[in-house]
């Protein structure tokens, strides 16, 4: 299975990146690490250059919002057949409540959302949702 | 023994000995080898045909179509290669959006196709086919997944069938598809009546400007006054070009040059005027720019000295201004950086010291806010080329 992973928009926290980069490969996953400073344009250019099965964005300093609103205007604009759209990391500013971020976030186009969640209960749900395909 | 060095321009001869550069304008009622025959002969015939070099940009460069996957990848990775081997006219198509994409009209040198890692099955298809049959077009070549290879070996008949330009990791490979866009160029420019009888005189194969102004480019700051990282801007009869250092770039692309070419085909100061002022009136600045310059915007019609020179200013404006950040089309430098610019071609034989640093200061103060501008450098004599040429 193919990820495509990195740090969305104007995000340079760079530690979850790495972490996510290890734990997916050790998961058996063929990852793409675009890294942080990533536009979700070129998320989703990455998906399409290689036939990607997951897109995984991490977003940690609050920004997130205003960055991925577009997801699905972008996912319209091409036949993304089924791939899996997932989002974590600190996805508002300060606590926020995860009961009205996650819809949110799903409205915009995501499959999965991980509000302040662990990194590794979030790849587990990850496996679990694909396994459910 | 010297050597002599011709440079072939669009408006000009250039001939180099000694150090010494001699200019002389282009006769077009001649062929080449006759008109350079006719204002040097002597000096031609004391150099030996395997001490002369000659380059040209006399002819307007070869055209591509560009047909890619995405933008982030496919088409910015082949942009970046075709503009660095010297090919100016680009369209792009965006692969997905094939079926409503208009057809150019004019015939294409070459048309590149390429899209996906070489794990990825299926980029294309159909499609690809419907669309190149409305297409005027000399050669097609392949630089996309490898899984794609048959169908379009299959189906294209003359397809040349190159690395995939995008690596397994998503990132750039430059050199296959480099190496035969630069030889189809020289292969054009060689292929010239006008240039193939230029052999008479050489024995050195002859090769295109823009290659050797990027030759030339590690050596510039031995050789001139200036500071990493800088700039060379040739603005000339047709074409504008910029060579740059990739330390000035963010698109985490590498090369293995350290230093890319840009293009601007439609900011010459004589041969494309016109495209000139078009796009300095639909430029927000302009306005401040002529008025700072203490002129009206009538002067964009008049064909005078003085319409020349100003002319020129807003060239170097906009070419300044279309890569900056706030333009960004299709490469973005950091300009917030730069150490020193150097100016080369017709420009430098028009404007003085004084008027280019004017116009510099102006974009520098009221596009970047900055206090000051980089250290200017104007390449007189035209010397730049003959760092590249020599061996
Ligand atoms: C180190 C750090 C920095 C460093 C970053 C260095 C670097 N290059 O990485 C520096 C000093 C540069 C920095 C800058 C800023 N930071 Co900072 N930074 C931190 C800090 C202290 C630690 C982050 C870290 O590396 N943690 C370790 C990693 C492993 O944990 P993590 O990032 O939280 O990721 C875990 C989970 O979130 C999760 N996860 C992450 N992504 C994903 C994705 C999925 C799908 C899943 C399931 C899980 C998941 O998995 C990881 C492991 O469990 C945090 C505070 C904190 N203690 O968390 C603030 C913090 C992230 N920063 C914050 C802010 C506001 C900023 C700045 C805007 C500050 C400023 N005003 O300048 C800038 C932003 C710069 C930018 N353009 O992005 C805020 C974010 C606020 C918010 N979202 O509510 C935080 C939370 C601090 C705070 N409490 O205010 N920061």
């Amino acid at each position: 299975m193919k990820v495509v992973t990195g740090v969305v928009g104007n995000d340079i926290h760079v530690v979850a990146n790495r972490l996510i980069d290890i734990s997916l490969e050790e998961r058996g996953f063929e990852v793409f690490n675009l890294g942080v400073n990533t536009y979700l344009e070129e998320f989703m250019d990455a998906v399409i250059e290689t036939d990607a099965d997951v897109l995984l964005i991490s977003s940690l300093n609050g920004e997130a919002e205003g960055w991925c609103r577009d997801l699905q205007i972008l996912k319209n604009q091409y036949d993304f057949r089924d791939v899996v759209f997932m989002i974590g990391g600190n996805l508002g500013v300060g606590e926020m409540d995860p009961e009205a971020l996650v819809p949110k976030f799903q409205n915009y186009g995501f499959d999965l959302v991980f509000h302040q969640i662990d990194l590794n209960e979030g790849l587990d749900r990850l496996e679990a949702f694909l396994e459910a395909r | 023994m010297n050597k002599l060095y011709i440079d072939i321009g669009s408006t000009y001869f250039k001939v180099a000995q000694n150090g010494v550069i001699d200019q002389y304008f282009r006769d077009f009622n001649k062929n080449i080898l006759d008109d350079l025959s006719s204002k040097c002969a002597d000096v031609i015939s004391r150099y030996d045909k395997k001490d002369i070099y000659i380059c040209s940009s006399a002819n307007g460069g070869l055209s591509t179509l560009i047909i890619g996957l995405t933008n982030s990848f496919s088409l910015k990775y082949a942009i970046n290669i075709a503009f660095n081997s010297g090919i100016n006219i680009i369209d792009t198509v965006l692969y997905p959006k094939i079926e409503s994409e208009p057809v150019p009209s004019e015939m294409i040198d070459v048309v590149i196709v390429v899209g996906g890692i070489d794990s990825v099955e299926k980029v294309f298809d159909e499609k690809l086919l419907a669309y190149l049959e409305k297409v005027k077009y000399q050669n097609i070549v392949y630089v996309g997944t490898q899984k794609n290879r048959d169908f379009l070996e299959k189906n294209l008949e003359n397809a040349v069938i190159l690395e995939n330009i995008i690596s397994n990791d998503l990132k750039i490979c430059e050199e296959g598809l480099k190496k035969y866009l630069t030889d189809l160029y020289q292969a054009d420019i060689v292929g010239k009546e006008d240039i193939k009888q230029l052999y008479e005189i050489t024995d050195n194969q002859i090769f295109s400007t823009p290659y050797i102004v990027n030759r030339s480019l590690p050596q510039i700051n031995e050789r001139l006054d200036v500071a990493n990282p800088f700039i060379v801007v040739d603005i000339g009869g047709a074409t504008t070009d910029i060579h740059y250092s990739r330390d000035l770039v963010n698109d985490n692309i590498l090369t293995e040059s350290g230093y890319d070419r840009l293009v601007f085909k439609k900011l010459g100061v004589y041969k494309s005027r016109e495209s000139l002022v078009h796009t300095a009136k639909n430029n927000e600045f302009v306005y401040e720019l002529l008025e700072h310059l203490n002129v009206t915007e009538n002067i964009l019609e008049e064909q005078s000295e003085k319409a020349t020179r100003i002319l020129m200013q807003l060239a170097i404006f906009l070419v300044l201004y279309k890569v900056s950040k706030h333009h960004g089309d299709y490469v973005e430098l950091n300009l917030d950086i730069l150490n020193s610019i150097v100016l080369t071609g017709g420009i430098t034989k028009v404007l003085n010291q004084e008027e280019v640093d004017d116009i510099i200061l102006f974009f520098y103060k009221k596009i970047l806010h900055f206090h000051h501008a980089p250290v200017i450098l104007l390449d007189r004599n035209y010397e730049i080329w003959t760092y590249g040429i020599k061996e």
